[in-house]
């Protein structure tokens, strides 16, 4: 089960599409490629190519719908709050191209294209960011995660830190409830004031993180026992390896870099929507 | 005796989940009784449990306690007649003193702070624990531990104490102080019912036991009858104490024993050899 | 029972052991021996100091706690002291109580988990994969290699936690409280792959407090209170002191104490029984006698 699937607990099948057999590197370094170049370019619209790029091969692999959900919750409601205020006059310093006026009670505003375009692109931007990030995450399986990060020669131990901390979070949240249920035999209600809100809080929080830092030294002294901290090289079950359809997808990204060099070169920053460069854009 | 919980016709399930995990249960209890409730793990004594306090309530069915429903009652109303002692002590466990843990169930009633030093000083006396206020809850042994979460139940003076598998984890020391408890408690008038798979803890505390299995109560009567109905413990996977296992043994050599605890074997043995 | 071979595998000798945030000695000058094949039941209340000597043949104690350490444990012979819990990893395996609380968190499939020590110990692939499919057979758990070990009912875990261990081929097998935290079918699953090693020749040390389930196939047995041996010797000797283990909380199998009870309020003299065969016996002799 891949790391996020296993956290978010939505997918119901793992699907087994080309994405997910992708090398956890290359869909990582896809990630770090697709956020350095929509910084380097300032087009929004080329930040919608990238996140309509990664949107169908995250619907490809079934995993589209956490994206779209997050997506949602982040990118959505920052486009609709910063387009009005940065792109109406009050917003914006750089403000100067008017592209047309909104009637709102009565008066007529301009619209400026500069605040709109930082209002999208943004916001976009960290869409990119987002969307390639979750794909790594929810398409590679725990196992090939461990590989990968043992490959870029992360140490063991924060690999396992990192990768043990997920399966756990369920059983967390099971005890949590437990504990709920244990304290409202006691008594606690839910219908009271902020004040006993934040003591019910307590009373959960508190026997949680003393149980589970009780099995977090269990769980150590388990792994010691088994040999966790033997200094040799760890045998892992996976071999990180690169299959041709990681190259197929490298050639791709290779190709892509050099068609976006030579637009950078000869048509400019802004291919697409010919915004004008502007500080920290 | 007047009725004090009782299950018509029971049928609960987990939300999400398909199967039953409780199919039809007519389950009585009467006022001052102590009842053990056995049966595997899975198998539904404790979501049978849980829907005797409230803190689940029935898909089908009702559960009446003191004739209040529990689908219509409010939680807190039924919780504070029921009181439910979890297995896991550290999942109560919070305050960073005995008297404030002890505190918590009848502060959470509105008492005032006289009647709440009261019952804390009532509830502590009757675990055994007085003098223990001040202590730090995790500066106790697992057995004090134990008897601290039956105290911060028992302060919310509830008519029925029910306790969630009780002896596991302890050593057999720790065994033998639950079983007094228990007696003792219900001598002063509370209504007991105790989960678990300790068999040995059963026969010697115990008068009357039911056996759920599979959703559905399979036994339910003197605790002597259930231990001894052989085919139907060997079903449910439930192996008896070993004086019962050993009556029975002896039954086979063409002796008539019928003990529960090993006083009452020795008792037995006494009239056996003074009669041939 | 299995060959009792002459070869000591542990030896302790005067172990002596504090916790580093206590001044109270945990362990106090505890002697005994384990011979190839033997299976030694560690009997005592709770705080005796059980699981300190179980994780002190294993290393955890005192290179994982610290602490004050005192006397000699020899594991083969090595001295645990100038060992490392890695290395000690293939000569000793430790099962704990709570059979959810050892699974690794990294092993995504009970093949993967059992497979877990081997890989942290870099064995080759082909002999990771040969000895994790001895140990799941082994258990019982064929045909759940592809679950998730979070799937797995108490005894089903507690089996895989045991596999685990037995996949690095240890030379003795400590166990924790291995059946506490089980249900009644869990214990028996448990127990039955216990009593198949300890019939098999395997070297065992067993903390229980199911006492009447160890003596059916402990060969000794040791008694721990604050600290100090109480008593130790062959199991059948150790069980029949019933005063002296009820006096610090212990309950001798039922049959046993029975046994004593009858010699005491009824006069009547019979040989103390450890287990439910051998009680049906003497008794029903003794009841035909009299």
């Amino acid at each position: 089960m891949s790391v996020g699937v296993s956290l978010l607990k939505k997918t119901a099948v793992e699907a087994d599409t080309f994405v997910q057999r992708l090398d956890g590197r290359v869909k990582f370094l896809y990630f770090l490629w697709a956020t350095v170049i929509v910084y380097i370019f300032y087009d929004p619209y080329l930040n919608l190519i990238f996140v309509a790029v990664t949107l169908a091969m995250a619907f490809y692999a079934r995993v589209a719908k956490p994206i779209l959900q997050t997506l949602l919750i982040i990118v959505v409601p920052w486009i609709a709050f910063a387009v009005p205020i940065l792109a109406l006059p009050f917003g914006f310093p750089w403000n100067k191209t008017i592209i047309g006026y909104i009637d709102v009670f009565g008066n007529k505003y301009p619209v400026y294209l500069e605040g709109l375009g930082w209002g999208i692109t943004w916001p976009l931007r960290i869409a990119v960011a987002i969307s390639s990030a979750l794909l790594f995450f929810l398409t590679t399986n725990q196992a090939k995660l461990v590989a990968t990060l043992f490959k870029m020669k992360v140490p063991f131990k924060l690999i396992y830190m990192v990768v043990a901390t997920f399966q756990f979070i369920p059983l967390l949240a099971k005890e949590a409830e437990t504990i709920l249920q244990a304290q409202v035999a006691r008594g606690l209600r839910t219908d009271v004031g902020f004040v006993a809100k934040i003591k019910n809080y307590l009373s959960v929080v508190i026997p949680l993180t003393l149980s589970s830092l009780n099995k977090v030294q269990i769980r150590a002294i388990t792994l010691e026992s088994r040999g966790f901290s033997a200094p040799v090289k760890k045998t892992l079950l996976y071999e990180a390896r690169l299959m041709k359809i990681d190259y197929i997808f490298l050639s791709l990204m290779f190709v892509s870099t050099a068609v976006l060099a030579w637009v950078y070169v000869n048509i400019g920053y802004s291919p697409i929507a010919g915004l004008s460069w502007i500080w920290g854009g | 005796m007047s009725i004090i919980i009782e299950t018509k016709d029971l049928w609960f399930r987990y939300p999400g989940i398909d199967t039953w995990a409780l199919k039809g249960i007519n389950l009585t209890i009467n006022t001052g009784e102590l009842i053990a409730i056995i049966g595997q793990n899975g198998g539904g004594k404790s979501t049978l449990a849980k829907n005797l306090n409230g803190l689940l309530k029935p898909t089908k069915g009702v559960v009446l306690v003191e004739g209040l429903d529990t689908k219509t009652t409010p939680s807190h109303e039924i919780v504070k007649r029921v009181g439910y002692v979890f297995q896991n002590p550290s999942h109560q466990i919070f305050e960073s003193n005995v008297f404030q843990e002890v505190a918590y169930g009848p502060r959470n009633l509105g008492l005032s702070e006289e009647e709440v030093k009261d019952r804390v000083r009532w509830a502590l006396s009757l675990v055994g624990l007085e003098g223990y206020e001040d202590h730090n809850p995790y500066d106790l042994d697992y057995g004090k531990m134990k008897l601290l979460t039956v105290a911060s139940v028992l302060s919310m003076k509830p008519k029925v104490l029910v306790l969630d598998e009780p002896t596991t984890g302890q050593d057999h020391a720790g065994r033998h102080l639950l079983a007094s408890l228990v007696k003792k408690l219900n001598r002063e008038g509370f209504t007991i019912a105790i989960i678990t798979h300790d068999m040995r803890f059963v026969a010697e505390v115990a008068p009357r036991t039911v056996l759920i299995a599979d959703g559905q109560k399979i036994l339910d009567g003197p605790t002597r009858e259930v231990l001894y109905t052989v085919d139907v413990l060997k079903k449910a996977a439930i192996k008896p104490p070993q004086i019962v296992q050993l009556s029975l043994a002896l039954r086979e050599h063409g002796f008539s024993f019928s003990s529960l605890t090993l006083q009452e074997m020795l008792d037995e043995m006494r009239k056996l050899i003074k009669n041939p | 029972m299995g060959q009792r071979g002459n070869e000591k595998v542990i030896i302790v000798e005067n172990l002596t052991y504090a916790y580093p945030t206590s001044k109270d000695f945990v362990l106090k000058k505890v002697n005994f021996e384990v011979h190839r094949g033997e299976v030694l039941a560690i009997l005592g209340p709770n705080g005796s100091g059980k699981s300190t000597l179980c994780k002190s043949l294993n290393g955890l104690v005192p290179h994982f706690y610290g602490g004050r350490y005192g006397g000699k444990v020899i594991i083969d012979g090595q001295e645990v002291l100038n060992t490392s819990v890695s290395q000690l990893a293939t000569k000793v395996g430790l099962v704990f109580q709570d059979p959810e609380d050892q699974i690794s968190g990294l092993a995504l499939t009970v093949w993967e988990e059992v497979a877990f020590g081997l890989m942290m110990l870099g064995k080759p692939k082909e002999e990771i994969r040969q000895r994790v499919e001895e140990a799941i057979r082994y258990v019982g758990l064929e045909g759940l290699e592809k679950r998730s070990p979070f799937e797995l009912s108490g005894g089903q875990m507690q089996r895989l936690a045991i596999a685990t261990v037995l996949a690095l081929r240890p030379d003795v097998i400590v166990m924790d409280e291995p059946t506490a935290q089980l249900d009644p079918i869990g214990k028996f699953e448990v127990l039955s792959v216990i009593e198949k090693l300890a019939n098999e020749g395997s070297t065992i040390v067993i903390a229980e407090h199911e006492i009447e389930e160890v003596a059916y196939f402990a060969d000794k047995a040791l008694v721990l209170f604050n600290g100090e041996v109480i008593a130790y010797g062959p199991v059948r000797e150790v069980l029949r002191k019933v005063d002296e283990l009820k006096s610090i909380g212990i309950d001798p199998p039922s049959v046993t104490e029975l046994a004593h009870a009858i010699k005491k309020e009824l006069g009547l003299e019979a040989e103390y029984p450890i287990t439910l065969e051998e009680a049906v016996k003497i008794y029903s002799e003794l009841l035909g006698v009299s």
